[in-house]
């Protein structure tokens, strides 16, 4: 860490160590604020509260409930790249038995059931048989792509008409509480409950512990591949929620439609790994890389930059924060 | 925080409980571990071969070998990665870029091809569109500390928007004497771009396997800190798989042209499909680890699995999943037969 090193320097360069330091401890935190501070210079549009409703509902909500998701694979030390699977099989069952006639809390929980049904298929295949978390679920993901292709007559959509969709499924993807958005409202609960069970209590201690030490923690005497069991588990339960959600607000199932945030999941998980003070996977991290992801796609979009453009745009940005990031690490261990 | 991509099983059972064992079993199963791969290998020729009878037939192996030479470039370039890079995906060796390099090269190809360019010209801009991919690779990775992982997944979403811009998401049609001379079929009717996938392998091959620069990288791969001792230049070895890495995307690109006779959006479509190549090739190698050759089997294995469905006439959408649990069988069979060895 940058500590003065002489007595003699300035008020004016302790200030200077001081924001340098900050921006060491805190980097996403810093790259965020530069980045609002870029689009709020380059459009009006940016900082109105419209938009930042709109970034939250468009570009965060569902993205950061898969992430999450993530962030509890990635500690216990694996990745879930099957988030996606357990997106669509959540959806799948959803829509098949609300278009059955079936009540939608009914329909819900078989939607969550089937979404930790992957999550137990990937936990077999980790703790019990001993596949390495990576190959794992990239197994599941290509199984699940198929099953989906079969259940669906090779790829159709499953629709909703527009009459047949009961309230209740229409508030969970479109109503409000108190204002507020309820798919916002359930991933703002998650995100505090997840940060409850990282900070408070011991399955989440354990889990952080399990993707640091593995070794150790074994040794110590804790069931630690029924841990991992149960988180991958988790993670499937918690990525159908984001199914659930997603299917509501568009009232369709389309096979294979979770994979879409896959790789922005994997990003932001890593991007909060990597830009916190630890070095390790917490929910905080998580959260700011969403958001971080969620601001550059709006920001790019409001200035009016060619659509192909914008992808260009998202990834250098990235790539430059990265970069920015790693290179200030480094310089302050040397 | 690691992703062990090594088929060590999170915690392994009976590490401590097994003594010297009895030898025999010890041994069968040994041997069962190292030709397992390859014995599923050549059942799933054998039914193919019983069950289909034109599946033997010289003009299908060729098409075989010609379908796979695209997957297969790719999947040698990620190999050298997987091999320099050590066996931890998330910190070690990996290039989530590959599928769209290869979709860049190639619309670069085909646009210089479309604006009148010679082949010469076309094919040094693709080379170097993936070589200087590879680089921006290299440079994160090595010079800036960023993980494989994360700096391969940002390249890739700067490389698949640059392409995006360049071809406005069209396809752009390509003929020219060399795309034709790849596309087109060889002694005793094998497809040109099968014969490229052998000789690409061979040469990759026998470089990986059998130089000294090879046996660095397997050094800086799996043991960082001693290749550094050793006094090896562990960056230039990593910087230098990155690039070799970004080559073989450009060449895929080329190849790519030249199948589809133009260059066509989707490229990352062939992101994960590689990589379960690549990776399950350290399978259909004897100690495991990411091999030029295994990773050759593997992209055959792969491409018979494709190939014998559509002769048996069973629905395409059974590949994905077919593919997926062979690899969890082979993987299964693998880690649990290492275990009884351990």
């Amino acid at each position: 860490m940058a500590v003065p090193a002489s007595g003699t320097a300035r008020p004016s360069s302790t200030i200077l160590q001081a924001a340098y330091g900050g921006i060491l401890r805190y980097p996403l935190l810093v790259a965020l604020a530069a980045v609002i501070v870029l689009f709020s210079l380059a459009s009006p549009v940016f900082l109105t509260a419209a938009n930042l409703q709109s970034i939250l509902v468009n570009n965060v909500t569902l993205l950061v409930i898969v992430t999450i998701a993530m962030t509890f694979a990635v500690a216990v030390g694996g990745i879930d790249l099957s988030v996606g699977t357990a997106i669509d099989f959540a959806s799948f069952a959803f829509v098949s038995l609300v278009l059955a006639g079936q009540p939608v809390g009914v329909a819900a929980l078989a939607g969550l059931a089937s979404g930790a049904l992957v999550g137990a298929f990937n936990a077999v295949l980790i703790s019990l048989i001993g596949i390495s978390p990576f190959l794992a679920t990239l197994g599941t993901l290509f199984i699940g792509r198929s099953l989906q292709q079969i259940l669906t007559n090779g790829g159709n959509p499953v629709y909703l008409p527009p009459a047949g969709v009961p309230e209740a499924f229409r508030f969970l993807g479109r109503g409000t509480l108190a204002g507020i958005p309820v798919p916002l409202v359930i991933a703002g609960a998650l995100i505090l409950v997840a940060t409850l069970v990282f900070a408070r209590t011991r399955f989440g201690r354990v889990a952080i512990a399990i993707g640091i030490q593995p070794d150790v923690v074994r040794y110590s005497g804790v069931a630690s591949r029924a841990h991992v069991a149960v988180t991958f588990i988790l993670v499937g339960l918690i990525a159908a929620v984001a199914g659930l959600i997603l299917t509501a607000t568009v009232t369709v199932y389309i096979p294979s439609s979770g994979n879409a945030f896959l790789l922005n999941a994997i990003g932001a998980t890593f991007i909060g790994t990597t830009l916190s003070p630890l070095g390790r996977p917490n929910i905080p991290g998580t959260v700011l890389g969403v958001l971080l992801l969620g601001i550059v796609a709006n920001g790019l979009l409001l200035t009016g930059l060619n659509f192909y453009w914008q992808q260009v745009g998202t990834g250098t940005l990235i790539f430059a924060v990265l970069a920015l990031s790693f290179a200030r690490r480094r310089h302050a261990k040397a | 925080m690691s992703v062990e991509l090594d088929l060590t099983p999170l915690s392994p059972l009976g590490q401590e409980a097994t003594p010297a064992g009895p030898a025999l079993g010890g041994q069968i199963a040994a041997l069962a571990l190292r030709a397992g791969s390859l014995i599923a290998f050549a059942v799933i020729v054998a039914v193919f071969a019983i069950t289909a009878p034109y599946f033997l037939s010289v003009g299908n192996i060729g098409n075989v070998v010609g379908q796979s030479a695209i997957p297969g470039v790719l999947a040698v370039g990620l190999t050298i990665v997987l091999i320099a890079g050590g066996s931890n995906v998330v910190t070690g060796g990996i290039d989530l870029s590959l599928a769209a390099n290869m979709g860049l090269s190639a619309a670069v190809y085909a646009t210089l091809a479309q604006a009148g360019y010679g082949d010469g010209t076309a094919v040094a801009a693709a080379l170097l569109t993936g070589g200087i991919i590879g680089a921006v690779n290299a440079f994160a990775v090595v010079v800036a500390g960023i993980v494989p992982l994360l700096a391969t997944l940002a390249v890739m979403n700067v490389v698949a928007g640059i392409e995006l811009v360049l071809t406005q998401n069209t396809v752009i049609p390509a003929t020219t004497p060399l795309l034709s001379a790849l596309s087109s079929s060889g002694p005793l009717g094998i497809p040109v771009l099968g014969l490229v996938l052998v000789v690409f392998t061979l040469i990759v091959g026998a470089i990986v396997q059998f130089t000294p620069t090879g046996l660095r990288l397997y050094a800086v791969g799996e043991f960082p800190e001693a290749g550094r001792a050793a006094g090896l230049p562990v960056r230039r070895l990593t910087a230098g798989a990155f690039v070799a890495s970004g080559l073989c995307g450009g060449f895929a690109g080329i190849l790519s042209v030249s199948n589809l006779s133009g260059s066509t959006t989707g490229s990352g479509e062939m992101l994960l499909p590689v990589v379960v190549t690549a990776l399950l090739g350290a399978v259909f190698s004897r100690r495991l680890v990411p091999t030029i050759g295994g990773t050759l089997l593997s992209t055959l294995f792969v491409g018979i699995l494709v190939n014998g469905f559509q002769l048996l006439n069973i629905s395409s959408t059974l590949v994905n999943g077919v593919q997926g649990i062979l690899i969890l069988l082979v993987v299964s069979a693998t880690t649990l037969l290492r275990k009884k060895e351990a």
